[in-house]
């Protein structure tokens, strides 16, 4: 393709940025906010805060099917309709699977958000620091490769991008799970709290605690400024916040970003490659296709941020091929799109508790409790490698009588019974990057946008079976000793990706023989490039990464801007 | 109780009353009453729908499955977002209840009550129908504002809240 473009002034930036989702957004308000002219592309549509929520506002009976999907739109969307957020009232946030084909060799659920702020605005916004414990994994368990960064390389840059993001937590003093800059937490219930207890006094290295997350609970001046207000307990947050109670990069980063006067944020523009110069010994900038048009167009920056989200960032890089790296950017060593990983949610318990009758709850909570990863933490203990942490939660939902038919029904269901709490837990566990499960581009066969077919090969392994059956039996024990009952353990058996914690492919290391990035998430091979979201994960470990990733971007752009200055970039 | 049984019965005989007339005038040229697209109704089966609404949860003082549009709610759903052997088992399950219910027949309806989903077709549609129905009025407008208001904006949540005994 020949240069097109170049001397246009106004395809010249200072940096490009990849992607407007969690870890772009961060890019995207660092580089601005350090007086860079920054070009954000966004292969998706807009979406502006507070307008594009087109359901955000609407109450129950105004949804035509009460959130529930059509058979059609099932039918149509094999993969997407298995997340739990693709219902009537988020679904136009979600990519259509018959939109944006990809070729599974293994099953695997890719769970696509393909707008301005990304899958930002459909996380489920659970926010832990990583430990030592999980930057240590791999070398100490001899799996992967050792992570080039510690947690005192991070600890800085949480602080930095919890105060703007505003996280909700207690300091729990917890080894394996450090605190952070928090904001109040919200209510545990009544059984949560009593659950606490029961394993704190049973269980010596067992904590339940309030999941950290990124909801604005008493906003502070840095919120305000952001135009955010504080949460109020809607638990509907997939709709967009009208009150940027939650963080998104629609709520926060982006709008930050465009305050400077330093944003150009460019929809609609998806990247087809990352173009290298070979003389130059670095990349010059992108080549877009305008995702309407078709049209091709070339951007240029010293720097890029590739921060498209963790598969589509490999996809540009193994798509950026050129007669010095005929197997994608900086892919010297042929790693590019391996070691692959993402997190096993597979195991599901659930249960009853029958006591604390007197208590119930009042309003809503878009969080809950949270049990970090107890197994192998310090040492190795089991016969399987790493652990999970999981979800927990005690309800108290109330229903109506549903037996007869006429007035009987009718006085039943004007009237609402409180039934015993309902409790469970979900698992979080991590997965060992391998070799073979890799993500590659299929030799014939294009999108649209003449971007080559991904093909999946991500699979579980005899590890992560043994861990959920772990699950279930420590959950099984803790829940039954606690008095649960009516216990059921659930392997729902999904794919990969459906976590919607894919990580891997671009991952961190110390040696260019064996990893692709560095300890500042820049490429060893290719300098000017730097890749900050799930890509770059050398271990998975069990916390949600969003954070991770916010951290390790706001740490990599202050470093590039640090070397641009010093004239290394 | 007493009193409640006396107006459920009024409720059926003028149901059934409206009945006894509706099919001479229903031939034909009135617009269908559910706009559904994926299953085919006939004139008697729309009525059975219609009368079967507003004898599970009746009409009165206070608006009953039909006036809330519970039965309209009902085959929206049955129609988008069933798959087609349901709506074929719903449509078999209807003309099935249909042989055996005459209207005002509460008799019949006690022994739907107290037979499984899957113990016959006819047993399958009440039950199916009844639960779309409980949906579509708990989720409407009414009852999410006049029985148990919905709160769009909580601005709250107690997680340890003693229980009114009252």
């Amino acid at each position: 393709m020949p240069h097109i473009n170049t001397g246009d002034t106004s395809h010249n930036f200072d940096a490009i940025v990849i992607g407007s989702g969690i870890s772009g957004g961060w890019a995207a308000k660092e580089f601005t906010e350090k007086g860079l002219k920054t070009l954000v592309l966004e292969r998706g549509r807009d979406v502006k805060h507070l307008k594009d929520y087109p359901t955000t506002s609407m109450m129950p009976w105004e949804f035509k099917h009460r959130g529930q999907l059509t058979q059609q739109q099932k039918d149509d969307n094999p993969v997407v309709s298995k997340c739990y957020a693709f219902k009537e009232d988020a679904l136009h946030f979600f990519v259509k699977d018959k939109e944006h084909p990809y070729v599974q060799d293994k099953p695997f659920d890719w769970i696509r958000g393909y707008q301005v702020g990304g899958k930002s605005l459909l996380w489920a916004r659970q926010t832990q620091r990583w430990s030592n414990y999980d930057f240590e994994g791999p070398a100490r368990d001899g799996f992967a490769v050792d992570w080039p960064i510690r947690y005192e390389d991070i600890a800085p840059w949480y602080s930095y991008v919890e105060k703007f993001a505003g996280i909700s937590g207690n300091k729990d003093n917890l080894p394996g799970l450090p605190d952070g800059e928090f904001l109040p937490p919200m209510d545990l219930t009544k059984v949560e709290e009593y659950f606490k207890d029961f394993v704190g006094k049973n269980y010596k290295d067992r904590h339940v605690i309030y999941g950290r997350c990124a909801h604005v609970t008493q906003p502070q001046e840095i919120h305000k400024q952001q135009g955010r207000m504080q949460c109020q307990k809607r638990d509907l947050c997939q709709r967009g916040c009208p009150f940027g109670g939650y963080f998104s990069s629609n709520a926060s980063t982006i709008p930050w970003a465009e305050k400077t006067g330093n944003l150009t944020l460019k929809p609609d523009s998806v990247v087809h490659s990352i173009i290298y110069d070979a003389q130059k010994g670095k990349a010059t900038g992108v080549r877009v296709i305008d995702a309407k048009t078709k049209a091709a167009t070339e951007y240029f920056a010293p720097v890029i941020f590739v921060n498209a989200a963790a598969i589509n960032t490999n996809i540009i890089l193994l798509n950026s091929t050129s007669d010095r790296f005929p197997n994608g950017l900086g892919n010297d060593n042929g790693l590019l799109g391996k070691y692959f990983a993402f997190h096993n949610y597979r195991a599901v318990i659930t249960g009853k508790y029958e006591g604390l009758l007197e208590y119930t709850t009042d309003g809503k909570r878009p969080t809950s409790a949270y049990i970090p990863r107890f197994r192998n933490l310090v040492k190795q203990e089991t016969d399987f490698l790493r652990g999970y942490a999981a979800g927990f939660h005690a309800m108290r939902p109330s229903y109506s009588k549903q037996d007869g038919f006429g007035t009987q029904l009718k006085d039943n269901l004007s009237k609402k019974d409180l039934g015993p709490w309902f409790v469970g837990s979900h698992m979080m566990g991590e997965t060992i990057p391998k070799e073979q499960s890799r993500l590659f581009l299929d030799k014939d066969q294009k999108d649209e946008w003449g971007i080559p077919l991904l093909h999946t090969d991500i699979g579980y392994d005899d590890n992560d079976e043994k861990m959920v059956k772990d699950f279930f039996e420590q959950m099984t024990e803790m829940y039954t000793k606690a008095g649960f009952t009516d216990l059921k353990t659930r392997d729902s058996k999904q794919a990969p990706g459906l976590d919607i914690h894919e990580m891997g492919g671009v991952r961190m290391g110390h040696d260019p023989k064996t990893s692709l990035l560095n300890k500042w998430n820049q490429m060893h091979l290719v300098k000017n490039v730097f890749v900050t979201d799930g890509a770059c994960m050398t271990s998975t470990s069990t916390q949600n990464p969003s954070l991770t990733y916010m951290a390790l971007t706001a740490r990599a752009v202050d470093y590039a801007v640090k070397e641009m200055k010093k004239g290394t970039i | 109780m007493l009193v409640s049984r006396r107006t459920a019965l009024k409720q059926v005989l003028f149901v059934s009353a409206g009945l006894a007339i509706l099919p001479s005038c229903l031939h034909d040229k009135k617009p269908p009453e559910f706009k559904v697209k994926n299953i085919d109704l006939n004139s008697d089966e729309e009525a059975t729908l219609i009368s079967l609404a507003d004898v599970i949860i009746p009409g009165g003082e206070k608006p009953g499955a039909r006036q809330v549009k519970a039965d309209q709610y009902a085959m929206t759903i049955m129609d988008d977002c069933y798959p087609k052997a349901d709506q074929e088992k719903f449509k078999t399950g209807l003309q099935a209840f249909q042989k055996e219910w005459k209207k005002g027949d509460d008799t019949f309806l006690k022994k739907m009550e107290e037979t499984a989903p899957d113990a016959s077709p006819a047993s399958s549609f009440y039950h199916t129908y009844k639960d779309l129905l409980i949906q579509g009025y708990t989720g409407s407008e009414y009852y999410l504002t006049k029985v148990f208001p919905y709160e769009l904006v909580p601005g709250r949540f107690h997680g340890s809240v003693l229980v009114n005994k009252g």
